[in-house]
């Protein structure tokens, strides 16, 4: 075939990037090869360990200065809107604002991995400078990790079928061989723009949700990587502190990731809430809540000795995990079940995650088993009245419930095999929701309870009297303070009474032991304040979504039975959308609700319907309280089918509540019919009514004195106009004056109009014989101007991102204070 | 035996009790014909939309009531009735997986997935209220 010279590509940056990529996979892979020589060695021949590690650290930089290549230049073509490559045509175009170009590479698959692998060339450089002993194992681990991931970026081809990774720097016409357009050699004349960027991303919350994210998923190698080193090492002192550094670091920025994207979700998403239970939620908190339990044992081990190998199989486990949730989140497994499954890149991706998998797995339980015998173990039992019994119990719970999570969010993987079994085609549970918190709010209950408990017992052995006395109070007041909520928000579930208790005695407890036992001194308040934020957060999730109330019950249409346990639980099912007309006041709740009409921004191609909230005394209807909320969709956007629509909520945030509201169904603006609604007819004396779509108009009477400025005066004019008022269903809004005038020998007419009612009005003509006038009035068909809506409530919902914040502080105070006392330490023995 | 592995083992056999027993929440895939053998219990059917009947949804008559009809992927068309605005897009479906049971002659959901032959990557939709 003859070689077509294409006009109009930039082939450079794709060439260097492509070259970038296969570097960072080569200096990966010898930057494992030397880190393992010089790990290898260090007993045999120090000098010579001493180069390999020289030549590891060369190529690790090296390995990330390549990473960072790519990175750079995938972004460079990205923002020059090269539009020849695969990539940018796909997740970009040239209506993006710039704010938005790093969300491109969190929307491909490549652009994640890319990420992802930035992170950990970092992380890896920090442990580098600071990991010393344990340098070249920590650092071997860190590269084979690498390797893997700089492998997704490959883009190889072995025969037609086998490929491993896939080449950001892809052209499109290399990707889309088929298609005729490709052979010309002006194709680019061609492609203009790019197919954008999901609408669902242009968020801001998009924008730092990922980055954070993905540096929690990051972080998480670095205590499995200084744990396998140390079991392979067969030393178990050194990685203590930086294991514990680095998994508190990990807990912090992995939680706030997590919630982070249930701020988005809350914000952006429709599903009325901050949490799902979704398959890709879950796949992050499992291994937030198998590091969590890590670090506790962790902790047990330093103090005491015990808790050993939990803590190792803790902290494998938890990077599987990260490896297995990439597994599920991005290979399609999930298929049917998430809302957000990831699913293009299919076979190829799906053996090669599996593979890493495998091996990770296989280095982890090996080394497991070949150290096993020598893994420190203390003989005797551990006192009942002891902070590690407990702790470990709490960090087990903690263990269960992830696999409990991990059971049923994996049915996508096993059901092939009860298939086989049992004949059954097995589905997610129909209410996942319910499933979930049913089982989980034990675990939750057990962990709040333990939380207050276990700080007031010490290592090794408790003075029993003083946790007795401690505890006792703190649990006095907790039922105190619990027995007043459960009243005044009318929680009547003992379940939920019980985690009610369990929230308070958590938060009492860690604040009397900062204040009472800690001495509030701010560098030791990490672990008081971290579970303090968890209890206030469980406390918020516990009110949210108790109460969650929903305010758009619609009380027309027709009742459908969802197999609810009565008739009002049915009704509320199947009534949440409610239908507003514009200026149509619909009672919800103690507000009412008021579609005021739809309004568009430049530069912003969403649409926001202006829906109006008012609270009026029920004795004195006086106003005590008006809102305006703007809830948005983007309706016909560019690369969206026709007539669809992504809505997005808006929400008036209160103290203590939120009302969450969002539009699911509304007429396009853009495509609005023209106006065919009629002018009709009504003869009228003197006091009449005339009815009208959102009120009524009464006809007060004719004004001979007309303002000459109501129509286009003339002397010699004969001129009348009517007084019309024109209420609503909240008393009198306007008054019309349509005029009525001759000119000659002929009679015109001057329409007056009330613009928020859609409403023209018209002195057709005037009746003396009747004493009765003639209006005509016309009001656009009301019909084009609606919205279906749902309304929500949130009661303390602030308290769940208030305990988030609590939470990752904590972590990152009890971090520092790890960190500044390795350095005093340090200082002592020097 | 230690006390902590005692510990351990009643925590590991109520936790495979509790979950085993939750075993009961999980759904299966059946078809209509097989959901109308346990009418009213919750199922899961994968179909796809039959174009050629009309998709009946009035907001002005009831916002919450969407009525069609879906191909099971056995093959048999059956009314669907879904509780909730008509879903986005839902004529370019390629499958729309629903929650819900068989009420007489009519599968009754309110939750509705669909797969949609859309760019994006995440390309999945849900409607419904997960309640």
């Amino acid at each position: 075939m003859e070689q077509v010279q294409f006009i109009g590509e930039h082939l450079a940056p794709g060439k260097l990037g492509h070259f970038f990529a296969i570097l960072s996979f080569v200096m990966a892979l010898f930057g494992t090869f030397t880190y393992w020589r010089a790990a290898a060695t260090e007993n045999k021949d120090l000098a010579s360990s001493r180069g390999w590690l020289l030549l590891g650290r060369n190529s690790f930089v090296i390995h990330s200065a390549a990473t960072a290549g790519v990175f750079f230049t995938l972004f460079y073509i990205i923002q020059n809107h090269y539009f020849e490559y695969f990539y940018v045509w796909r997740h970009s175009d040239l209506s993006l604002s710039p704010k938005y170009l790093l969300s491109c590479f969190w929307e491909g698959q490549e652009g994640s991995f890319l990420l992802w692998s930035i992170w950990h060339c970092v992380l890896g450089l920090i442990v580098m400078f600071t990991a010393k002993g344990l340098e070249s194992r920590v650092m071997t681990v860190i590269s084979l990790v690498q390797v893997a991931l700089a492998s997704m970026l490959l883009g190889f081809y072995f025969g037609p079928d086998i490929k491993i990774g896939s080449d950001p720097f892809i052209l499109l016409r290399t990707q889309m061989q088929d298609a005729p357009i490709f052979s010309q050699a002006n194709y680019m004349d061609f492609v203009k723009d790019g197919k954008g960027l999901n609408i669902l991303l242009q968020n801001y919350w998009m924008v730092i949700h990922p980055p954070i994210l993905f540096l929690g998923f990051a972080s998480t190698l670095i205590p499995f990587a200084y744990t396998i080193a140390a079991v392979w090492k067969g030393e178990y002192k050194q990685w203590l502190k930086p294991t514990l550094v680095w998994s508190l670091f990990c807990g912090g920025i992995l939680g706030t990731g997590i919630m982070m994207g249930g701020a988005w979700a809350y914000e952006s998403l429709t599903f009325g809430g901050y949490w799902a239970w979704d398959p890709v939620e879950n796949a992050s908190l499992v291994p937030w809540l198998l590091l969590v339990a890590a670090l506790h044992t962790l902790v047990i081990y330093k103090a005491t000795g015990r808790s050993f190998i939990i803590t190792v199989i803790l902290m494998s486990l938890t990077y599987l995990f990260v490896w297995y949730s990439t597994f599920l989140t991005r290979t399609g497994v999930l298929g049917n079940t998430s809302v957000h499954a990831f699913t293009d890149e299919g076979k190829a991706l799906y053996w090669h995650l599996l593979v890493v998998l495998c091996i990770l797995m296989v280095i982890a339980v090996g080394l497991l088993i070949y150290r096993w015998k020598g893994f420190p173990r203390i003989k005797t039992e551990e006192a009942i009245n002891s902070r590690e019994f407990w702790m470990f119990i709490g960090s087990f719970i903690l263990l269960l419930g992830a696999f409990q999570i991990s059971i049923t969010t994996s049915i996508p993987v096993w059901s092939p095999l009860a298939k086989a079994i049992t004949g059954k085609d097995v589905a997610p549970p129909a209410d996942v929701v319910k499933h979930y918190n049913d089982i989980q709010v034990w675990v939750a209950i057990i962990i709040t309870l333990l939380t207050a408990s276990i700080l007031y017992l010490r290592f090794k052995t408790s003075d029993n009297k003083t946790v007795l006395k401690r505890l006792g109070l703190t649990a006095g007041i907790a039922v105190v303070l619990s027995a007043v909520m459960a009243y005044t928000e009318r929680i009547g579930d003992a379940r939920y009474i019980t985690l009610l208790f369990g929230c308070n005695y958590t938060i009492v407890g860690m604040i009397y032991y900062a204040i009472k036992v800690q001495k509030a001194q701010i560098k030791k308040l990490g672990a008081a304040s971290t579970h303090f934020g968890f209890g206030v957060f469980v406390l918020g999730v516990l009110f949210s979504s108790y109460n969650k109330e929903v305010m758009s019950i619609n009380t027309m249409g027709i009742m459908m039975d969802f197999g609810k346990k009565n008739a009002s639980e049915n009704a509320r099912e199947s009534m949440e959308n409610v239908l507003l007309y514009k200026n149509n006041p619909v009672v919800m709740g103690e507000y009412t609700a008021t579609f005021l009409g739809d309004s568009t921004a430049e530069n912003d191609p969403r649409i926001f319907y202006k829906v109006k909230y008012e609270r009026r005394d029920t004795v004195t209807n006086q106003l005590k309280e008006s809102f305006t909320l703007y809830p948005d969709a983007f309706v016909n956007a560019k690369g969206m089918e026709e007539n669809s629509m992504s809505p997005n909520p808006d929400s008036k945030h209160y103290l203590s509540r939120d009302i969450f509201t969002y539009v699911t169904k509304a007429y396009d603006p853009k495509m609005k019919k023209d106006d065919t609604s009629q002018f009709k007819s009504h003869k009228v004396h003197e006091g009449d009514t005339v009815f009208t779509n959102d009120g009524y108009l009464i006809f007060a009477g004719l004004n001979p004195n007309v303002d000459a400025n109501a129509y286009p005066h003339q002397p010699g004019d004969v001129a009348v106009s009517a007084t019309v008022f024109a209420y609503n269903t909240n008393g009198i809004v306007d008054t019309l004056h349509p005029v009525y005038y001759i000119r000659g020998q002929y009679a015109y007419q001057v329409t007056d109009t009330l613009k928020a009612s859609n409403l023209y009005a018209r002195l057709e003509n005037i009746i003396p014989d009747d004493k009765a006038v003639e209006l005509k009035i016309k009001q656009s068909a009301a019909d084009d101007d609606y919205i279906v809506m749902k309304a929500l409530i949130f009661p303390y919902i602030n308290l769940v991102w208030l305990g988030v914040i609590i939470m990752s502080l904590g972590f990152f105070l009890a971090m520092v204070n790890r960190i500044t006392k390795k350095e005093k330490e340090k200082a002592a023995t020097a | 035996m230690k006390r902590t592995h005692i510990i351990l083992l009643v925590l590991v056999a109520a936790a495979v009790t509790i979950i085993v027993t939750q075993f009961a929440d999980f759904s299966t895939y059946e078809t209509f014909a097989s959901a109308s053998k346990e009418p009213g219990k919750q199922y899961h059917v994968i179909g796809f939309l039959d174009n050629t009947k009309p998709f009946e949804y009035d907001p002005v008559k009831d916002p919450n009531h969407c009525t069609f009809y879906v191909k099971d992927k056995a093959g048999n068309l059956s009314k669907v009735v879904f509780n909730g605005a008509k879903p986005t897009d839902i004529e370019k479906s390629e499958q729309i997986v629903m929650t819900g049971s068989m009420d007489g002659d009519a599968f009754r959901c309110n939750k509705i997935q669909m797969k949609c032959p859309s760019k994006y990557q995440n390309d999945q939709v849900v409607v419904g209220n997960a309640s």
